[in-house]
């Protein structure tokens, strides 16, 4: 029997010698869930870190709820009162929003994330076919020329306040970053407003040029969205005659037209025929549904919202009785509140929400044309009558360029468009001037704590 | 392998019988049920009735050692001899103690590292949900915060203070040699669950604690936050069957509550808050265009809002009766608590061996009620511990668990609908309508026991632990263990929300989720101890380690359910969420250690192991963690060895390496995540690698003195510690505009210091009567030494990690107190003065999380059949931080019920207090509701956490019942607690995780809606057959 002692203990040693080094390879794990760059590799994985930006900018930090609420709270004189538990949006409503508020940190956060995925799909662009790459790009490139365009209207003074060259906005940056070695190319001063418009004008020209007229599917953007955005950056700029013709290439196009009614251009599943940029949502995929998304804040319990946003349409100049605008709206209750006005524009969860709307662009026609004097396309009067009709508003004799603008804000009310359309015509909101400190968001205090001292110094005044 | 089962059953070793008979040293009686085990073998045997027993011993040098409870050890060299007798004296019980290390047992003796031993007795039969509950307080430098009175929850574990800042700092759990899971894997939705409630705490031998790098080097890359052993029961040689049955029932109700204003005080002060208002809104109106005539019309103006029988608060609230004499009203704070919650436990055990096999069994069960209403916590399931020696040489075994849990969950304490949020409701509210149903529609906010009626989210975990191990000894001083274990947690957790719930406000909503954890280890080492003569003995451990965690979890929601008859998402009408994921992790480990005693006083150690882990990059994926220790007996020298007062003195010192790699997987790697626009998918970056990312180290020096004095009536231990930690694994935060929001780096330093002192004392020892004392103390001092300028918040931003002072400060404005001319709160400003602008006043220091001294007391009364016992236990030196003062105290700023402590509130100029004065409509500026120090307060606490009283049954009545023993007992646990703090002391909102699953090491010390702790009464009984 001893010579069994023996071999087992030699078979023992065996064994454990053999488990010994067998187990090194072992802890080269393979992540379960993500990817790493380097397995970027086919036109398909470019195409999809393309739409993975979209899912940024559906994010509630994006166009799913804050580019679009925040500047309406901001811009806010009674047609909105924020009236929810939560105190960073109550901060903007009252506009005593601070430099450690975690809205102006999340819009900031999450637009950087947007312009990393897109400056990496642009970094793979050799991956796709040479005849497939100017579409991608400029598909690209309009989202980062529409973020930039955000970011510059959020963090710096407006481009109307003057002193471009010298005001500041927000960091430039084009480059992708996927290394430790990239990094410092993200460790930037701000850009002056002057700089990141000429980013955003570069980007959203290079879009128009190359993007289709039709993308395929309809959340993605397409030649016209570029000239959408590019009819707002010239308003801004105060160049009516590029506004004119960017809204007049869209009307012209044919491609949309307004719903026949005002009801019809929201609440839909799917894009209207007035929808030229919108972001979709589905069950599955949206801003968010309890705490986050702009219907959470809007719509009252009755349509599972937070009821937090009541809204007081009689306040807003203009406003006629029977306007089909004027009474889209609806009794409810919220979390914090016993019973209110809501408005029906985001009643229902799960459904696109519009970014630009045709509506918007005939009546940027119509505005620039009387500001700058032109007459190109239909006459201004029809454009604004053609709104006003559609919700029984009365049909106007003669129309200003300022009353273009009335009434865009009543088109547009809830749409996120009210502050630039006051900042660049340097309207005053309440008692705040167009250029008050606190219709600028903060850098945001962790930004500069982590920028190792390249935003040091360069807060914003009044912060 | 099982042919070489096979193999090792075919063989037989030459051995030869001895027999022998033990008698006691005193007077010579004999003494049975004495373990006799051949030394460093598998062999053994215990003693029979007349004290005489028989072994088969192998043929050459073997040392026979005997021991038996209350007696000191015997080794006795068996040599040519057949016949080995052995006297047993009383010794030093603690010291002939043989404690559990890494990858062994060593004589207590001999330990030259810093190890905790918490024995069974100290963990049975408690109405606790897991172990940690039971062993808070007994061991110094080990300090257990439980939370809340919500069962089944994570537990907050430091053993000697925080080391880390982003690394989780939990110690590494280790059963009967296996790591197994002590990370919840419940939905990151909720509160993290405790895993290690799968395990019975009756099933419990011992607890060991590893408390300094000497004892936890050989776990060297996962040692940094201690290692905590737990040793099953087990089986002994030739002991005879023994059954063992254990029952308890017990009662239980909140510790404390806060206290809320009744209906006729929150009628008063909502009038004095709008006629304060009222002046307010006279004294400051535009003069050239007054709003209000007097001040009676403005004040009468602010009431009409509460007042108005059509849309006045009052009458809502009070579904339209009057509410002029409201009376006491809703107490909402009970009807968070159940009126007794009960718990329920039995179990049974079958333990025993022959010569060549010993078992352990058990079956147990528990059911216990959180005393907060809908959380409840049942468990059953059953072990098996199994060893059978097939010759001298070789015996395997196996250690197996299998269990179910099930945890009925509330929501955390930060949805509206948890219990611990009624509290705000208004006491005018009703419970019920006059029609017996529950209001939901005239409360302040959805009332939550309206939801409790539909709702239920239900954790069912499934859990199987065990390993099977061979020993074999190659040589009489080699011998080699091979242990292949596995931890397998299936754990699915379905949630339900009714449509009738204000939660799912029409819809309802179901959720299932799915985790399946499997942990694969296997450990395989050699033991050589040669035989150098008297003077010199030697133990030397060399052998590898490996660990395999596969974790897989799907997670499904959907809305639109038809009615409540179908509670789960196959009636959902719409799929709203739906995810899958794998993930392994891996950890290797070689190690070595080396045990030197000479002479029986001077003793060395030197432990070494080098480990890798796929969590680390390709770069610096191993490390290196060695640790050496020095021991040298005293009273073993000539000048004290005849010393009568002093029997016992030993001087350790220790100095190693310990690692932490505790942050998740992958984190040196750059990622993209997978994203799901409609109908367009796609990947996005979410998180920059670092492909340098190494091991965050602990270097810590321990220095300890253990003694005993009279006969070793007084003894204990006295250690310092010195942790130093560098390279931290730091979650450094990138600017944004980097497009990532942090890297992993390996920069920043932290400290623990600290001391520690063990006390045991046998007062007084008579025939019939004995008295003992165990006192613990521990202080701890954490200092975070350098961040490299790096600002690491807790999520919720309240407290830091700040260069110079110790983790977790909370940083906040500083309340200074109330203006006795106006009533506004008063911040410090950058000056340091007060001002009433809340905006001016700067984020500073405001106090601490952790505490500075932590221990325990026992004392234990046995005589004449009985036993009593009181274990104390206290805290010092920290602040708790009520973050739902800024809604439950905020002086009326809302509506929200007010803490009773309001009544104390500023009245009229010269009221000085620290409450401000009532406002509704002019809270800004004086803002009585920002954030502030004004809801910090010590959290320092002394409580009585055990009291019990037992009765053992008279050997005589024993007998005649055919039984072994008997004994009855009551307890109390929490019965009494001295603190300044006015909730329940013992409290920490969320436990250690953040949101996101991520260890939390900075928040901490926060109560929000919290559960207060249960006071339990327990009568139970336990019989031995």
């Amino acid at each position: 029997m001893k010579i069994y002692n023996k071999y087992i203990s030699a078979i023992m040693l065996v064994v454990a010698v053999a488990t010994f080094s067998a187990c090194n390879k072992k802890l080269d794990v393979t992540p379960g869930k993500d990817i790493v760059p380097d397995q970027i590799k086919t036109a398909d994985d470019v195409r999809g870190v393309l739409m993975g930006a979209y899912t940024n900018l559906q994010n509630s930090s994006s166009l799913g709820e804050r580019l679009i609420l925040i500047p309406d709270l901001l811009a806010g004189n009674g047609e909105l009162s924020f009236r929810g538990t939560f105190f960073n949006y109550g901060q903007y409503d009252s506009k005593t929003q601070d430099a450690t508020s975690d809205i102006a940190e999340e819009i900031w956060r999450r637009s950087y994330f947007t312009i990393n995925n897109i400056n990496l799909a642009i970094n793979k662009i050799n991956l796709v076919p040479e005849d497939e790459r100017p579409a991608i790009l400029a598909e690209a490139k309009f989202i980062r020329g529409m973020i930039y365009f955000y970011l510059v209207n959020l963090y710096g003074k407006p481009y109307s306040a003057g002193n471009i060259t010298t005001n500041l906005a927000v960091p430039l940056v084009t480059d992708a970053i996927t290394d430790i070695a990239d990094l410092p190319k993200g460790y930037q001063g701000r850009a002056t407003v002057d700089a990141v418009y000429k980013q955003v004008v570069a980007d959203l020209q290079d879009a128009a040029t190359n993007l289709p007229e039709d993308n395929g599917s309809e959340g993605r953007a397409n030649k016209y969205a570029a000239y959408a955005f590019l009819s707002r950056v010239y308003l801004a700029e105060a160049k009516y005659t590029e506004a004119v013709a960017m809204a007049d290439s869209i009307i012209q196009s044919g491609a949309y037209t307004l719903n026949n009614a005002y009801d019809k251009a929201f609440n839909s599943v799917i894009n209207t025929s007035e929808d030229i940029f919108a972001i979709q949502q589905t069950a599955q995929s949206n801003a968010g549904t309890s705490n986050n998304g702009l219907q959470t804040f809007y719509a009252g319990r009755g349509f599972s919202g937070r009821g937090d946003i009541t809204v007081d349409l009689t306040v807003v100049p203009g406003f006629e009785s029977g306007d089909a605008r004027r009474t889209f709206t609806y009794l409810d209750r919220g979390i914090n509140v016993g019973s209110g006005t809501y408005t029906t524009k985001w009643q229902r969860q799960y459904k696109v929400i519009p970014v630009v709307r045709y509506a918007e662009i005939l009546l940027t026609r119509a505005e620039a044309n009387l500001r700058a004097g032109t007459a190109v396309g239909a006459p201004p009067l029809e454009d604004v009558n053609g709104i006003r009709a559609r919700s029984n508003a009365s049909q106007l004799a003669a129309v200003t360029a300022d009353q273009v603008a009335d009434e865009r804000v009543r088109e547009l009310l809830f749409e996120g468009d009210k502050l630039w359309t006051f900042k660049r015509l340097k309207r005053n909101i309440g008692n705040k001037s167009y250029d008050d400190n606190k219709l600028v968001l903060p850098v945001p205090q962790r930004e500069i704590d982590a920028s190792q001292g390249k935003l040091t110094g360069q807060q914003n005044p009044g912060y | 392998m099982g042919i070489l089962l096979l193999f090792c059953m075919l063989s037989f070793a030459q051995s030869k019988p001895v027999t022998g008979k033990v008698t006691d040293q005193k007077d010579g009686s004999a003494l049975p049920g004495v373990t006799v085990k051949i030394k460093n073998g598998t062999i053994g045997t215990v003693t029979a009735s007349d004290g005489t027993y028989k072994l088969n011993v192998p043929a050459k040098g073997t040392t026979l050692v005997f021991s038996f409870v209350g007696y000191g050890d015997k080794e006795v060299i068996v040599g040519d001899q057949q016949v080995v007798n052995a006297e047993l004296g009383t010794g030093n019980k603690e010291l002939s103690e043989v404690v559990v290390v890494g990858y062994g047992t060593q004589s207590k003796r001999e330990v030259t590292g810093a190890v905790s031993k918490i024995a069974a007795k100290e963990i049975e039969n408690q109405p606790v949900v897991s172990f940690e509950s039971a062993i808070q307080g007994k061991s110094p430098g080990v300090v257990i915060e439980s939370g809340s009175g919500k069962v089944g929850q994570a537990m907050k574990i430091r053993v000697r203070g925080t080391s880390s800042v982003s690394a989780n700092s939990q110690p590494l759990y280790v059963v009967d040699g296996m790591p197994v899971l002590s990370v919840s894997s419940s939905d990151i939705n909720n509160d993290p669950t405790n895993p290690l409630a799968d395990i019975n705490p009756n099933d419990i031998e011992s607890v060991e604690v590893l408390k300094d790098a000497a004892a936890s080097a050989i776990y060297g890359a996962r040692g940094s936050n201690g290692v905590i052993l737990i040793t099953t029961k087990k089986g002994k040689t030739g002991e005879k069957t023994r059954l063992e049955l254990n029952a308890a029932s017990s009662w239980g109700k909140p510790t404390r509550k806060r206290g809320f204003l009744n209906a006729q005080q929150y009628v008063d002060l909502l009038e004095e808050a709008a006629t304060n208002d009222g002046r307010t809104a006279f004294a400051t109106q535009d003069p050239d265009n007054p709003e209000y005539a007097t001040v009676e019309e403005a004040i009468a103006a602010f009431k009409d809002g509460l007042e108005n029988p059509d849309y006045g608060l009052f009458p809502y609230l009070t579904v339209g009766k009057d509410w002029h004499n409201p009376g006491v009203g809703t107490n909402w704070e009970d009807l968070s608590y159940r009126d007794v919650a009960h718990t329920n436990q039995i179990d049974l055990s079958a333990t025993g061996g022959t010569e060549k096999t010993k078992f352990f069994v058990s079956g147990f069960y528990n059911n216990q009620e959180a005393i907060v209403i809908n959380n409840k916590f049942q468990r059953y399931g059953g072990r098996l511990n199994l060893e059978h020696s097939a010759t001298d040489k070789l015996s395997f075994g196996m250690n197996l668990n299998v269990s179910r849990t099930q945890l009925d969950r509330v929501a955390n304490d930060n949805i509206f609908s948890t219990p611990g949020q009624l509290v705000a409701q208004s006491p005018l509210s009703p419970l019920y309508y006059e029609d017996g149903t529950i209001n939901n529609d005239n409360v302040l906010y959805s009332n939550g026991l309206y939801d409790a009626q539909y709702n239920r989210d239900k954790q069912v975990t499934f859990r199987t632990l065990g390993n099977v191990f061979l020993n074999y000894r190659i040589l009489p001083s080699l011998s080699f263990r091979s242990e292949l274990g596995t931890d397998i947690t299936n754990l699915t957790e379905d949630q339900f929300i009714s449509r009738l719930a204000s939660d799912a406000i029409g819809k309802g909503f179901a959720q299932s989720y799915f985790t399946q954890n499997v942990g694969l280890n296997t450990n395989n080492y050699f033991t050589f101890t040669p035989n150098l003569g008297t003077k010199h003995s030697l133990s030397t451990t060399i052998g590898m380690s490996y660990l395999q965690n596969d974790l897989s979890r799907t997670q499904v929601q959907g809305e639109y359910l038809p009615s409540d008859l179908v509670k789960t998402v196959s009636a959902a009408g719409s799929i709203v969420f739906g995810s899958s994921e794998v993930q392994r992790y891996t950890f290797l480990s070689y190690f070595l250690r080396a045990n030197y005693t000479f002479n029986n006083k001077y003793i060395a150690s030197l432990s070494i192991s080098s480990d890798g882990s796929s969590r680390l990059g390709p770069n610096n994926r191993y490390g290196v963690f060695p640790a050496g220790s020095l021991g040298w007996i005293i009273s073993e020298e000539d000048f004290l060895k005849e010393n009568k007062t002093l029997n016992y003195l030993k001087l350790r010192a220790s100095y190693g390496n310990t690692g932490n790699a505790e942050i998740g997987e992958n984190r040196y790697l750059t990622l993209l995540e997978t994203t799901a626009y409609p109908f367009l998918p796609g990947y996005r970056p979410s998180q920059m690698g670092n492909s340098n990312l190494k091991w965050e180290k602990t270097a810590q020096f321990d220095v300890g003195l253990e003694f005993g004095l009279f006969d070793n009536r007084l003894s204990g231990e006295v250690d310092y510690y010195n942790k130093q930690t560098s390279d931290l694994l730091l979650r450094a935060n990138l600017p944004y505009s980097t497009g990532y929001e942090f890297q992993y780096l390996n920069v920043g330093k932290m400290e623990n210091k600290g001391v520690e002192i063990l006390l045991n004392s046998v007062n007084i020892d008579t025939r019939n009567f004995k008295w003992t004392t165990t006192l613990n103390l521990a202080y701890n001092k954490n200092r975070v030494k350098n961040l490299n300028g790096q600002i690491i918040e807790s999520p919720a931003k309240e407290q830091r990690a700040v260069e110079g002072q110790p983790i977790g400060v909370f940083f906040m404005p500083k309340f200074v107190g109330v203006d006795p001319a106006t009533g506004d709160a008063l911040y410090q400003d950058s000056t340091g003065k007060g001002t009433t602008d809340y905006s001016n006043a700067p984020r500073v220091v405001v106090g601490k999380s952790n505490p500075d001294w932590t221990g325990g007391l026992t004392n234990t009364f046995t005589g004449y059949g009985f036993d009593l016992s009181a274990f104390f236990s206290f805290v010092q030196g920290n602040d708790i931080f009520n973050r739902a003062g800024q809604y439950q105290d905020n002086s009326f700023a809302g509506y929200d019920n007010q803490r009773s402590t309001i009544l104390k509130r500023w009245q009229k100029p010269g009221d000085i207090t620290d409450v401000p004065r009532l406002t509704q409509a002019f809270a800004d500026g004086s803002s009585a509701a920002g954030l502030s120090s004004r809801w910090i307060s010590d959290g320092s606490y002394v409580r009585l956490k055990a009291l019990t009283l037992g009765y053992t049954l008279p050997k005589s009545v024993v007998n005649t019942l055919k039984i072994s023993s008997l004994r009855v007992y009551v307890a109390g646990y929490n019965l009494w607690t001295i603190t300044n703090f006015d909730g329940d002391p013992e409290v920490n909102s969320g436990a250690s995780y953040s949101a996101a699953g991520e260890p939390d090491n900075i928040g901490g010390g926060i109560d929000y809606y919290t559960p207060a702790q249960a006071r339990q009464i327990t009568v139970g009984l336990n019989v031995k057959f």
